[in-house]
Formats: C-alpha cells, structure tokens, sequence
C-alpha cells in the first residue's frame, strides 16, 4: 500500500470538476478531480509528473529531511511575519463630529456644529500616543479618523508634533494617514500634511448622482473632487488614495463607479461592502445585499480586467490583496483579512472618550452600549489593555487554523478571522460558519477569482502579475 | 577553466581557480573533478597571482570543483581579495550546499562585502530529478537549505538554471518554485548547456537543441520577469531565442572560449549576441543569421 511518499498537511476543496490543492504556506494546485483520493491512498506514481508536482510543492515528499522541513517552516513563517511587527496601525478617532451625513455611516457620527465633549481630550491623546510607542514595531501607521478629523485641526497637529517629539527618542518610521472626506481641507491643514508627509485617504463613491445621494448633501461630490485636487496639487498625486463604498443605490453602478475613478484621475479602486454596523445595520434584508454585492462585484471586476486587457493600468485593491495571499509568498498587511486576526495584533483603536477598543467596528459597537470589544482606557498600562482579560478570551477565537468551519476550509490560509464580525452579526464570537455573510461574501469572491485562473489564465495572469509587482508586462 | 592565463583587465574571465575537488558528480560537468588534494598547492598559487594582479580588474572569478571545500581557506582567500582588490567584483561558483551549516554561512557573511556574488545552480524545483543530475542524493535539500541561509545574510545570489533534456518541460514550472520559494535572489540566470567533459559522454541523455525549448524558456522568463524578478539568459545566441527574450540575453561566455560561425559575419545581431562554445562538441541545428 505505501508508495514511498509521506503525505504533509494540505487542504482542499472541489471547484467544478477540478480539485483546489492549499498547502500549509498557501502554495495551490488545481489538478482533476479524484487526485486527493489517489494522493491519500497512496496510490500516486512516484517519478510522475504529477508526483513531481505535488513534491516540489510540499504536498508530498519522498523522505521529508530535517532541512526540507527547515525550509517549510520558514516558508510559513513569513506568510505569518505580520506577526513580527506586533500591532502597527494605531488609529485616533480625533473627534466624532462630522459635516457630512452619510446613509451608511458605521461611526455614530455627530453634527459638525456639536459640542467639544465629542472632541477628543489632549492629555488622553498624548496617553495613546504613549502607548503606541511602547509597540515593538519598527514602523507605525498613526491614522486620524472621525467623525471628520479635519473639524479638529488643531488636535491633529498636537498628535502629530507630540509623536515627532517622543520619536527624537523612539526612532521608529512613522507613516501618518488623514481619513478625510476632503470638503473642510484649509491652506493651513495641507500645509501641514505636506511639512510631515501625511497621506490622504478620502472616500469617492461612484459618480455625482450616487456619491451626493450616499452623502445625503447636494454638494458633497464637488467640494469632495474640489478638496482631492487641491491635496493633489498640494501633496502629490500618489498622496491621495480614495476608498469607495457599496451602498446600495451603488450596486447598479459598477461600470459608472469605475468610469468615475478613471476620469478623476486615480489608478485603481477599493471595493467595500458594506459592514454591518452602526446606522448600516438598518438596511434590509442583508443577505439580499450580500448577493446583490457578489453580482456587482464581479460586473465591476470583469469590466476592470477588460479595461486593462486594453492596456489600462486599473487596479481593484480588495482583489489585489487577495491574490497577493493566493500568489505570492509574501504576508499582507490587509487587517480585516488576517489570522490571526488583525484586531489587537496589528490594529488598535484610541476613542475620542479615551477608551482603547480592539477595531473600528469595535467602537461602533461601544457606541450603541455593548463594551464587549473595550480593551481598557488609554490611562491604563500596556500589558493591561494588550494582555488583560478582554483580550485572552478573544484571542482563543481569532485564528481561523482553529475554529470549525474555517480549519479545515481550502481558504484557510488567504481568509481571517474576525470574533468582532460574528459577535455583532451572530451574537457570539465562535461564530457559525455556514450562516455568516463574511464566510459566504469571501468565500464567494475566492472561488470566483480561482474560477478566473481556471477559464481565463492566459488573459488574467499576465494582468494579476502587473498588479502585484507593478511591473506592466 | 583554465587557471594558467594572466589577468587581464580587458578579458571578461579572471579566475581563481581554487580546486579541483567537488562534492557533486553532475552528469554534465564541464570541469569533472579530480580527487587529489590540490587546496593548499593552489592557495598559494592563487595569493600570489592575487598579489600581481591588477587593481583596475572589473570581475574575478572563484571557481572549481567546489570552492567550499576549501573550508575556511576559503574566507581567507575572500579577505585577501578584499584586501589587494578592493573595487573588483567576485563571482564566486559554488553548489551552496556548505552552506547548509548555518555557521558556515555565518563565516562568509562576516567577510562578505556588497562585491561578493554566489553563483549557484538548481536543476529542477522537484528534489529528485536535481539529485538525478548531482548524482548525490540529498543535494537539493542541502543547496535550498544553503540558499536559505544565504538569503538570511542578505548575501547576493545568482541563481542558475541550466537547461538541459531533463528539466526544459519543467521551466516555467520552476520559474513558479523560484518566485514561491526563493524571490530573495538577486536575479535568476537560464543558461545553455556547454557540451564538453562529462556532458559529451552523457550528450544523448543531456543535450536538446535551444530551438526546442524556445517557447518553454520563453514562457519562464517572462513569467519570472512577470513577477518582479530579474531574469537573464545565458550562452544561447539570439537567433534560438523568442524575439522577446533578446532583452534578456548577455554576452555571457567567456571571451576565450567565444566563437562565431562564418553565417554569424552578416549577422546584424551579431554585436549583442553571446556567440558560440568554442569548446562545445554540439551546436544547433538552427542558427541562422539575422540579415539586414
């Protein structure tokens, strides 16, 4: 019975009549249906193709040595070398008032003319600061949310001038992000974006009709485009990143959503659907949102690639950093797609009350009462709020290599987990796989892009590539 | 090679050449190995050809047999270079499997500068059918685990694939097993086969005319390069490759052993080519000049 090989761990999972082969460091094959079977019964040739296949992609070996596992062992660990860096994107919620009045918002904003209580407190925010620099990161990504952050200028600058001073110290490489949606940028406020290099982020969510009606303002798409192009002037093109949201007026749009990005200037576009917090969960019926949004998905990923069969250089982000999971050898820094999970091991949130929560969707939570995912108060020490009980009861749920449903899924290793997402949609952190709309919504769009390498490999890889390496080919 | 000629600034080989000895019996040895313990004879033959040579040299080779058998006679060796030649570029041809001691690698990191460039070859991402090639079973898993090292010091790699009848179906499928499992190398060279000692007795097993893999090394480099990786194509005259990978190919031969074929004189492309193996025993069946 034995062939002499020894099978290494792998998962699988069948895609029409092929088979997807995942090994332990995301290496994939698709072969012919019944080659798990022949694989596990032994009764694979050895010396054949197939076998030379499976062998230099550590499914199988003749005689796994000491140094082949060695080597295993380090392909992993990079895909896990995210790890190394502890938590790296800090993020500030400066204030919660906004001027802006988004149907979907996820952040419990407050009008723009509200009071300073929703401000945060400039000695909690030195706090957070000092918390962040005991991260052993080398690097650290502040990034500055709202609400509208740039109501609060004068806040912003104080973090940023108290975190260069404590850097003179620190030495680490900071990377500042302005979460904006660019209507209230003055002269001043770029000026200083561009003193310390601060990035952009804003939001642009289709063209003029669908942006202001996300909005629920009659102007937003102007002073938004108005606000991107004097940043663009100001800082420089590549300083300026827009992420777009799928409401669902928008999941008519795909085509026009893309066509708007072209003619304003930008290289690519980040799919976002919609998450289920805040005044979001008010929409009705999710599941029908979530179908609607794979359909959408793939008329906006198709026509993108067609666009780029032309000669385009378009690039979808969300995919991108799927495939550099399925692709490349490489970890991504993608936290919402991470196991373990990306709250607390790479991201943190400092609230405008001085609370620390353990994500963005952590504090949406907070703000409707339920302290679940509150890890501590920015007056509190490190290892308290990093190590202390809040975070040990979530931390035996947030790796998909150990709860049902994702242990022993093919997508194990390009997915993550997320304690917060089930808790808040299913009401308990383990979560059930087979009723999430997270599962659902990413297993979907990963057997979609699969089906891609299956049927049009020719067309698609060239293009995948461009966008991994930014090379053209 | 050969290790009686001078150094020349104008030549593009100047080498060391440090022993006869190897630890591999690769089937299409172009140098085979001899057991005699020649190290110490040639190590001192070496410092003082070290000493006269001149500062000016661009590249300096080390190669053999296996240079790492030299033990640590071998760092000492690096130092000296470093030491009399200091600006000259070292391209030192080694099967990297001495480097799976960790330690070992450890010894050429602390005497590696930015100028030290390994050379090493794999002949295949399935470990079996690279064994089959060295003749030494466990190589690939000794030469991987070196690399691994290797690129743990941040020591630069050219990393060598030489086509052969054994490996050219698999191409592209080793472009894929470099990117996955080693895209810390510095750049990846393709290299056509030099039919001369032991490759000349083992010619039918061995040998697959250029032409006959254009469009599978076509497909590897561009998939490679597709990647981000440098790639670069060695010892095979433009005419046998896919237009697109002219941009690839280097006058990679030595210049004492470069021929021309009288075809080659109306050749336009004849400048940037790589030319021919004087002392290969096989040529293609195919090379034809590029006319006006």
């Amino acid at each position: 019975m034995d062939a002499g090989y020894r099978l290494l761990p792998f998962l699988f999972r069948r895609l029409g009549d092929r088979e997807l082969l995942v090994n332990e460091a995301g290496d994939f094959l698709i072969e012919p249906a019944g080659t798990v079977e022949q694989i596990a019964t032994h009764r694979l040739e050895v010396g054949s193709e197939l076998y030379k296949d499976l062998a230099a992609n550590c499914f199988v070996a003749d005689n796994p040595s000491p140094m082949f596992l060695d080597n295993y062992a380090c392909r992993i660990g990079s895909r896990k070398a995210f790890l190394n860096d502890s938590t790296t994107l800090h993020i500030f919620v400066l204030t919660l008032r906004c001027n802006q009045n988004c149907t979907y918002c996820q952040a419990s904003s407050r009008d723009a003319n509200a009071s300073s209580v929703f401000d945060m407190k400039k000695e909690e925010l030195f706090q957070a600061i000092r918390l962040m620099f005991q991260s052993p990161a080398a690097g650290v990504t502040m990034e500055f949310q709202g609400g509208e952050p740039s109501l609060v200028p004068e806040l912003l600058k104080a973090a940023v001038e108290y975190a260069e001073l404590l850097n003179a110290e620190f030495e680490k490489r900071i990377t500042y992000v302005l979460c904006t949606n660019c209507v209230a940028l003055t002269d001043e406020l770029l000026a200083f974006c561009r003193e310390y290099d601060i990035l952009i982020s804003t939001s642009l969510d289709g063209p003029e009709f669908l942006h202001n009606s996300n909005r629920g303002k009659a102007d937003s798409y102007a002073n938004v485009l108005e606000g991107i192009r004097r940043a663009r002037v100001c800082l420089g093109n590549d300083r300026v990143s827009a992420l777009m949201t799928t409401s669902e007026l928008s999941l008519q749009y795909p085509e026009e959503i893309v066509d708007s990005y072209l003619e304003n200037g930008f290289s690519g576009i980040f799919i976002r659907a919609l998450n289920p917090y805040g005044l979001a969960v008010e929409y009705a019926n999710r599941k029908s949102y979530y179908e609607r949004f794979l359909v959408f998905y793939q008329r906006m990923l198709d026509y993108i690639l067609r666009l780029n069969s032309e000669g385009m250089f378009f690039v979808e982000e969300f995919t991108a950093l799927l495939l550099r999971k399925m692709l490349s050898p490489f970890p991504t820094g993608f936290v919402d797609l991470q196991s373990p999970a990306g709250i607390v091991n790479s991201v943190i949130v400092y609230n405008y009350d001085g609370y620390v929560y353990a994500s963005d969707e952590s504090r949406m939570l907070g703000a409707i009462g339920d302290n679940t995912f509150r890890l501590g108060h920015v007056s509190e020490s490190r290892a308290k709020i990093w190590a202390g009980p809040h975070v040990r009861r979530i931390a035996r749920l947030w790796a998909t290599e150990f709860i049902a449903g994702c242990a022993d899924c093919a997508y194990q290793g390009y997915c993550g987990a997320d304690p917060v997402r089930n808790y808040s949609t299913q009401g308990d952190m383990y979560g059930v796989r087979p009723m999430s709309f997270f599962c659902g919504k990413h297993k979907a769009v990963i057997d979609h892009l699969f089906s891609l390498l299956i049927h049009r490999e020719q067309e698609v890889m060239p293009i995948f590539r461009s966008w991994l390496s930014g090379r053209r080919s | 090679m050969n290790c009686d000629h001078l150094f020349s600034p104008t030549s593009n080989d100047n080498t060391l050449f440090v022993t006869a000895q190897c630890n591999n019996r690769c089937i299409m040895c172009c140098q085979p190995p001899d057991r005699r313990d020649d190290i110490e004879m040639r190590y001192r033959r070496n410092l003082s050809l070290l000493e006269n040579a001149p500062k000016e040299l661009r590249e300096l080779g080390i190669n053999g047999g296996e240079p790492t058998l030299l033990g640590d006679r071998l760092f000492q060796l690096l130092e000296a270079v470093h030491e009399l030649l200091p600006s000259t570029g070292i391209h030192l041809l080694s099967n990297g499997r001495a480097f799976s001691d960790f330690s070992y690698a450890k010894k050429l990191h602390s005497v590696a500068s930015e100028n030290l460039l390994l050379g090493i070859p794999l002949h295949s991402d399935y470990s079996g059918d690279h064994d089959e090639v060295t003749r030494i079973p466990g190589s690939f898993d000794e030469t991987m685990r070196g690399l691994y090292h290797l690129g743990e010091f941040g020591i630069r790699v050219e990393l060598r694939v030489l086509i052969t009848r054994y490996n050219y179906r698999r191409l592209r499928k080793i472009s894929d097993f470099l990117y996955r499992h080693l895209p810390f190398v510095d750049f990846v060279a393709f290299m056509g086969m030099e039919v001369t000692g032991w490759a000349v007795r083992h010619m039918d097993q061995l040998w697959i005319d250029p032409v006959d893999f254009r469009e599978y090394l076509e497909d590897a480099v561009l998939t490679l390069s597709g990647w981000g990786m440098d790639c670069c194509v060695y010892n095979i005259p433009h005419c046998l490759l896919s237009e697109s990978l002219h941009p690839y190919a280097c006058q990679s031969i030595s210049d004492w052993k470069t021929e021309f074929s009288a075809d080659c004189d109306s050749c336009r492309k004849r400048k940037a080519c790589c030319g021919l193996f004087r002392t290969s025993r096989k040529q293609s069946r195919a090379l034809a000049p590029f006319l006006a």
